[in-house]
């Protein structure tokens, strides 16, 4: 079953302090991935950066999982990130763009995980800068087919929200779906679907947002 | 501590995470942390954290697994509060 997991973190709305806190992160981390920030490279990564950094590639192979398997609960601990590579000579830098969208990360300085929960395997792309930190899970290490994109909106109420990452994500789908009349929804469980007259497309989406971001994948 | 106490307390907990105040005055157990409160995921840990200082519990991560809704967040509560008994 084809299906995609994305997730978006404003880095301007968590609470540094808090997420220093070893009783919060050790929610989210495991000792074995609180190893992976010694690796040289992330020096150029706040910590509570890498933190969130987890959780998002979590997030993204949750919601990844969950369009195959509805009943899955989201615990950040139970998905353990084996591998971060992250690019050499990595440099965090600004987000300059309002918004930002790509096919793939080939040609882009993301960093590269892979995350398990019991039997299944999921590989990550992340991109990080000094504003946001954004996954994309996908269930083998080519990404070549997904699409992904990152957007500045106004404001931050959950209605504009999910309105503004509907809009967005449908005006990129509108360039593979053109001959399609339809609309972007959310099945029983909460997993968004592209929906035509007829039925459902086949085509796996995933949707996010946090504070003044959005963010989609599909493919 | 009955369920309407832990309740009512639950609402301040949930406050700084959510912005429908309306939902939040009149949450009972169905309602849904996510779909109806519209709390991001982001801030389910914070408001585990908030729940664990408030009534001095540890919720380990099987019990924070059945935490979907308000009902279920305070089944979780009051078991850990009687197991401290």
């Amino acid at each position: 079953m084809i299906s995609t997991g994305n997730d978006i973190i404003s880095l301007n709305a968590i609470n540094i302090t808090r997420t220093k806190q070893e009783k919060f992160y050790s929610k989210i981390l495991s000792p074995t991935e609180k190893e992976l920030y010694s690796q040289a490279e992330f020096a150029a990564i706040p910590f509570e950066n890498f933190v969130w950094l987890l959780w998002s590639i979590k997030e993204s192979a949750y919601k990844y999982l969950k369009r195959i398997n509805p009943g899955l609960v989201f615990i950040p601990i139970k998905f353990s990130v084996k591998k971060l590579l992250i690019p050499h000579g990595y440099a965090l830098t600004n987000f300059e763009a309002t918004q930002l969208e790509g096919t793939g990360f080939n040609n882009i300085p993301a960093l590269k995980g892979i995350i398990t929960i019991g039997a299944d395997t999921l590989y990550s792309n992340s991109l990080i800068y000094r504003e946001l930190i954004v996954s994309v899970v996908n269930d083998n290490e080519n990404f070549e087919n997904v699409c992904w994109g990152i957007k500045l909106i106004e404001r931050a109420d959950p209605e504009y929200q999910s309105t503004e990452a509907r809009k967005f994500l449908a005006e990129r789908l509108q360039g593979f779906l053109h001959f399609y009349e339809f609309v972007i929804s959310k099945n029983a469980v909460g997993i968004p679907t592209v929906l035509k007259e007829d039925g459902e497309l086949p085509v796996a989406v995933s949707l996010s947002h946090h504070e003044g971001l959005v963010a989609y994948s599909f493919q | 501590m009955t369920r309407t106490e832990i309740l009512n307390e639950l609402k301040k907990v949930f406050a700084p995470y959510t912005t429908n105040k309306e939902m939040l005055a009149g949450i009972n157990d169905q309602t849904d942390l996510i779909k109806d409160l519209k709390i991001n995921s982001a801030n389910l840990v914070d408001i585990i954290i908030d729940a664990e200082a408030k009534y001095d519990i540890e919720i380990d991560y099987d019990s924070a697994d059945k935490i979907i809704n308000v009902g279920t967040c305070i089944d979780v509560i009051m078991e850990k509060l009687n197991q401290n008994k």
